[in-house]
């Protein structure tokens, strides 16, 4: 996993949370980065995994809760790093439609080694989108989250219902409606 | 600041140095990968740099050394590079007056070269095109063409190339051999009628001499002396042997004007059928020393051509034990025959001599002095030659070749 996620992460702990709770969870957890983090750099997923838990153990929210949140906070990173990206598009739908035949393209050229999720589109209206969504990290709510605030940041909202197809999350239909 | 917060806020410094000196080093690592690419990038740059200067030295000296025109069109028909040659042929200056090809194009060949640019666009190129174009200056040249498509990396054809001939000189010699070659079949047909009208008109008083002079002579039969009776003798034989002549002429004149299709003629027939023919007389005996081949050639001419030279042996045979012996000897392309008698033979000076017409060496009735430059006409028919070996007194052979 991106370093960049484990430093927002941190980052959006410590404002929350303040610095205490970031070095609980980091002492807590056994971490074979040792919490040292760099945005440049490449971790293991479990590492992340962990710091969840144990976010999720001392603030009692779940961790579905709080990938949400996190993933609302990492929109912004990707809105100030990537803005012509974003330029391209010119509606919600159409963008997060593209997630596999553009955004991830994109993010190959920089990150050839990321490890992805795939996001499939099953029905595409002007005003509706149906995706599946499979990846062993079951994040499916820190997608949620990005297309909240994709739909924000073109002045609208959308009302998006997740239908779990394994029970586990690795495959989550998300049906999308433009309100 | 409690002991607990200053071991937080020193882990927490600890892990930003940490953080700091793994991005560095990540950085580092990265910027030194960067760094080998890029040189190894220059590197593979530069060799491609004087790869294409290479081709393009080699491309430039081709385009430049060529005699023939060079031209380079876009697939509209656009000209976008012409060579040296290609100026002087078509007139043209490209980089100041636009061209397409559609202007060089004769008017009665365009059906032609619409075919042939579809040939191109379909199989990617084109041999052989032959036809008209129109110069700067209003001139007409015929031109050979050989064309082909260029293709870019993605083998999208991008462009056209032909290279030019002008045979505006070798078209013009086939015209005018063609049109010599009517000429002549008509004057030869001329000829030929010619002669058969003079031979015509040339016998039929000389028929008259004949019966006026028999008239006479058998009217006055009591009257004429030894000599006289004699010299009438001589007169009916120059008559007889100035019919003869006549009629060799003609012959000789036809020959050649034959259209009739070469044949597989059969050599030892030929011969088998001329010895019932030419009533050889029993004191001369004709052998054929090996079988003789079956060759593509003219029936009747062949049976002149060995009619003649057997003719000529038993004509000018002097011994009382005759032997006329005819045989072959097969090379790869050609077949040598000889044919040898035991006769009077033939003095070397003649050698040359004896195949011009009217160039007889016996005054005799008849013997025409036409048989062998008939011999040697029919040889020249089929591409062989001939040529003679003799002893006076002795004995003569006539060698020739015929073609396989």
């Amino acid at each position: 996993m991106k370093g960049i996620v484990f430093t927002e992460f941190l980052d959006l702990v410590e404002t929350k949370f303040g610095l205490e709770m970031v070095d609980k969870i980091i002492e807590q957890s056994e971490l074979d980065s040792n919490g040292i983090y760099t945005s440049v750099g490449t971790y293991k997923f479990s590492e992340m995994l962990q710091l969840l838990q144990h976010l999720s153990t001392h603030t009692g929210i779940d961790i579905d809760t709080l990938l949400l949140v996190y993933a609302e906070h990492f929109f912004s990173v990707l809105e100030a790093s990537y803005p012509g990206l974003l330029a391209t598009y010119k509606d919600p739908i159409e963008m997060i439609s593209s997630i596999e035949n553009h955004i991830h393209v994109e993010v190959r050229k920089i990150y050839p080694d990321a490890e992805l999720p795939t996001f499939i589109v099953e029905e595409k209206t002007e005003n509706s989108l149906i995706m599946i969504y499979k990846s062993s990290r079951a994040m499916h709510h820190f997608g949620l989250g990005l297309m909240n605030k994709t739909f924000e940041h073109f002045n609208s909202t959308a009302t998006i219902v997740l239908e779990k197809i394994k029970e586990d999350g690795t495959e989550v239909k998300f049906i999308i409606n433009k309100n | 600041m409690s002991q607990k917060e200053i071991d937080i806020l020193k882990r927490a410094i600890l892990r930003e140095k940490g953080a700091r000196k793994a991005a560095e080093k990540i950085l580092e690592d990265k910027s030194r990968e960067l760094y080998v690419t890029s040189e190894e990038l220059k590197t593979t740059n530069l060799k491609l740099e004087q790869l294409l200067d290479e081709k393009s030295t080699q491309l430039q000296g081709v385009f430049e050394n060529i005699i023939d025109a060079y031209v380079v069109m876009d697939l509209k028909g656009n000209i976008i590079k012409f060579n040296d040659p290609a100026v002087v042929l078509f007139g043209y200056d490209i980089d100041n007056e636009p061209l397409n090809v559609i202007n060089l194009i004769y008017k009665k060949d365009y059906k032609y070269a619409m075919k042939s640019f579809k040939k191109l666009q379909e199989n990617g190129f084109f041999t052989n095109y032959r036809a008209r174009i129109h110069t700067k200056n209003k001139d007409i040249k015929w031109v050979h063409i050989n064309a082909s498509l260029i293709f870019n990396k993605q083998k999208k054809p991008i462009a056209a190339q032909g290279i030019v001939r002008d045979i505006t000189d070798l078209k013009n010699l086939e015209l005018q051999k063609e049109s010599l070659l009517k000429k002549v079949e008509k004057s030869n047909d001329e000829l030929q009628e010619y002669a058969h009208i003079v031979s015509h008109d040339l016998k039929s008083p000389l028929r008259s001499i004949d019966a006026l002079v028999s008239w006479i002579k058998e009217d006055n039969q009591e009257h004429l002396d030894a000599a006289s009776l004699q010299n009438f003798e001589l007169i009916s034989g120059t008559l007889e042997k100035m019919e003869n002549l006549i009629s060799s002429i003609l012959s000789y004149s036809s020959i050649g004007f034959d259209s009739v299709k070469k044949e597989m003629v059969n050599l030892n027939t030929i011969v088998q059928d001329l010895n019932k023919i030419l009533m050889i007389p029993e004191h001369i005996t004709v052998k054929v020393k090996s079988k003789l081949p079956t060759i593509k050639g003219h029936q009747t001419k062949l049976e002149q051509l060995f009619q003649n030279l057997i003719g000529n042996a038993v004509k000018f045979m002097d011994k009382e034990d005759g032997l006329i012996e005819i045989d072959v000897k097969e090379t790869p392309s050609y077949y040598e025959f000889s044919i040898k008698d035991n006769g009077i033979g033939i003095d070397k000076k003649y050698h040359e001599k004896i195949f011009k017409i009217f160039n007889s060496l016996n005054e005799r009735k008849d013997s025409t002095g036409i048989g062998l430059s008939i011999v040697k006409k029919i040889i020249d028919i089929h591409n062989g030659e001939i040529w003679l070996d003799s002893e006076v007194g002795e004995y003569t052979t006539f060698y020739f070749t015929l073609k396989k």
